[in-house]
């Protein structure tokens, strides 16, 4: 384990590299180019503001921040999940010819998803400050924890897809499906509190993506500092979903070369 | 680990699992069960070396013989299923060169890119930056993408930074082909160079010369086993013998065939054209030719011990036998032999009248046996023969009446041996 660490750290210039890669890549070739980083977002928000103030109106107060405080957060877990279980598989000609710790593919491609959120959250600030709601300085110190805890959560479970992935290549198709299911057993377009079962609420909490996005939610839209309790049942999640992850990586790694 | 030793493995053991036909899906694997068959193939059947820090070892082998997928386990992008390796320090190596690079990425880069991908750090990477530059003598381009690159020039960058990581331990798959002659020695001087700092270096490679270069040990693995190791010179001429011994075999074996394709194309195309049928001991490429007063009945190549043979040494004395039988004894013949290598260079011709200056005279039955040492290197030859008149009447000649190999395991090139002998003072 503390060997894993010290080459990771070895390996650290590989992992920025490769995240500068994914990201100036992402939009290569584009006009806009890395603009494109805040616009797609922007865009988005204004399409969910106009659709929920006139097609659909909510009966939740400013439903727009209210949907968009959560769904960014979402979009970088589900995206991590997706994309991550493929991040070994798209890296098969350096993982079957060269020797480095395998875990730098799924940590470079989550890393690189968690950087693209950081920026977005420039946009989440400015319309959190023009919308009105008043900012919660304290709160938003507990901002970098939640973010943190959903970095391992997301991490975790990239590590553990992404070595499943290469011996069992449906694992992508199944995963989209469980992460188009998955963002309607998160509240992230609802409140918990539209579930009247509160046992079924309860049921909620097994899903480690519901302490974190309450979280987020607690520090942007309510403006309050999440319950101690959120967070520590967040962080419990983020800690079994890394050591999870881990263990089945370290198990799998070891063969991925054989059947690339 | 004793620390003399940069590395040490120790009963290797690796198998495969070759699928027959790999189902990776659910459908597949729950719909035809069946197809999950698999055979678990022994890559390597126990290896044990050790490599001094500072030595250079080279592996040989025939292909798929394990040496590559040594490389690997050494590389530690395979693991072994039994057995230990132990490596001390910091591994780099040259089998995939050009790991990572992006093609719409600059030179300078792509450099950082795939250096990273070897581990070094960007401060490592900044202080190598220009030796590596230099090194792959890009210093134009090395700002323009690398997709512009001829293909040359992508390796020759690849190569530098792959040579330039400063690591304990080198391991190298046959890859000192790069670039064109120039760049290629400067190459060879550079891994001598890394050697002469303390490096351990690991080639595998089917340029046995190079690695007589530059290592001092050699092992020859066969079938997942070290058949032999030690000074390479010696492992590589054992190795050479041993590979000019199978194929000698297998020219024996088609040579087996090919007799019985003939004689089986003989039966059914005797029923058609008896006329034009050559004799059993033609080839079936042969051609015929003459007035047939004099006849070859029979034409063989043996060896000294009079058996009939079809591969020769390049040092060994070959026989030609020959029997005729003439309805006109009042004759003089002058018999003769040519030489034609497989692409068609004719490689030596003669008769008795050059050689003795008189014809033989003709009985109506006789046999002839023509003795030359053979000096032809080796290759797949075809001998003419043929029987004239002293002015020249052809009696009978026919070409390409027999092939024949010669093999050898010795190095030398070229038509013949030139038997030669070096002395210095």
């Amino acid at each position: 384990m503390i060997n894993l660490c010290k080459e990771l750290y070895a390996y650290r210039e590989m992992i920025f590299s490769l995240v500068k890669k994914d990201l100036r890549g992402r939009y290569k070739g584009s006009v806009l180019g890395f603009l494109w980083t805040f616009i797609n977002p922007l865009f988005q928000l204004i399409i969910y503001t106009i659709a929920f103030s006139f097609i659909l109106p909510s009966a939740i107060e400013k439903y727009y921040l209210y949907l968009f405080v959560a769904l960014i957060p979402w979009i970088f877990f589900s995206s991590s999940l997706q994309g991550g279980a493929n991040s070994v598989m798209a890296s098969q000609n350096l993982v079957s010819k060269i020797y480095f710790p395998r875990e730098v593919l799924p940590i470079a491609y989550v890393t690189s998803c968690f950087v693209n959120m950081l920026l977005t959250f420039i946009i989440i600030f400015l319309v959190v400050a023009c919308s009105g709601v008043p900012m919660n300085l304290t709160a938003i110190f507990c901002l970098p924890i939640i973010m943190l805890i959903e970095y391992m959560i997301a991490l975790g479970l990239a590590l553990l897809f992404s070595a499943v992935t290469v011996f069992f290549r449906d694992m992508e198709h199944i995963l989209s499906i469980i992460t188009m299911a998955w963002i309607y057993m998160t509240p992230v377009l609802y409140p918990l509190e539209t579930i009247s079962d509160s046992k079924i609420q309860k049921l909620f909490y097994f899903n480690p993506m519901t302490s974190v996005i309450i979280a987020y939610r607690d520090i942007l839209y309510y403006a309050k500092i999440p319950d101690f309790s959120t967070l520590f049942i967040a962080f419990c999640f983020g800690i079994a979903s890394l050591v999870l992850g881990e263990f089945i990586f370290s198990k799998l790694k070891k063969r991925f070369a054989e059947v690339m | 680990m004793n620390p003399e030793y940069a590395i040490e493995v120790h009963d290797v053991k690796k198998k495969f699992r070759i699928f027959y036909d790999k189902g990776n899906d659910l459908k597949d694997r729950i719909l035809f069960r069946n197809r999950n068959h698999y055979e678990d193939r022994l890559v390597l059947k126990g290896i044990s070396f050790r490599v001094k820090k500072g030595e250079a070892i080279g592996l040989i082998g025939h292909n798929g013989c394990g040496k590559s997928t040594t490389l690997k386990l050494l590389t530690k992008i395979l693991y072994p299923d039994s057995g230990t390796i132990e490596m001390a320090g910091r591994v780099s190596s040259l089998i995939e060169l050009g790991a990572g690079f992006h093609p719409d990425m600059t030179g300078r880069e792509n450099i950082y890119t795939n250096a990273s991908i070897f581990g070094l750090t960007k401060k490592e990477i900044d202080k190598r930056l220009q030796e590596i530059i230099n090194f792959s003598e890009l210093e134009d381009f090395i700002d323009n993408p690398v997709r512009t690159y001829s293909s040359g020039m992508y390796m020759r960058l690849a190569f530098s930074v792959a040579i330039n990581v400063d690591a304990n331990i080198l391991l190298i798959d046959e890859i000192l082909a790069v670039g064109d002659a120039n760049f290629q020695k400067k190459c060879f001087d550079k891994l001598r160079e890394i050697k002469a700092h303390g490096t351990t270096i690991v080639i595998v490679s089917h340029a046995l010369g190079q690695i007589e270069q530059i290592c001092e040990t050699s092992y020859w693995i066969e079938d997942g086993l070290i058949k032999q190791s030690g000074t390479p010179k010696i492992v590589h001429d054992n190795y050479l013998k041993s590979m000019e011994l199978k194929r000698t075999e297998q020219l024996e074996k088609q040579h087996a065939t090919e007799q019985e394709k003939k004689q089986e194309s003989e039966k059914t195309a005797s029923v058609t054209q008896i006329t034009e049928k050559l004799p059993d001991f033609c080839e079936k490429t042969a051609i015929r030719m003459g007035t047939q007063e004099i006849i070859f009945t029979d034409v063989q190549l043996r060896n000294m011990q009079n058996q009939k043979q079809y591969i020769f040494d390049t040092q060994e004395k070959i026989k030609i036998f020959l029997q005729y039988k003439s309805s006109n004894t009042g004759l003089k013949g002058n018999f003769g032999y040519g030489i034609f290598r497989e692409d068609g260079l004719h490689c030596y011709g003669t008769n008795i009248l050059i050689e003795t200056g008189e014809c033989i005279p003709i009985q109506k039955q006789g046999e002839l046996e023509i003795i030359f040492q053979n000096s032809l290197l080796p290759a797949r030859y075809f001998l003419d023969i043929a029987v004239h008149s002293h002015n020249g009447i052809i009696f009978d000649d026919i070409r390409q009446v027999i092939s024949f190999v010669v093999s050898s395991s010795k190095q030398d090139i070229g038509v013949c041996r030139l038997e030669s002998s070096f002395l210095w003072r």
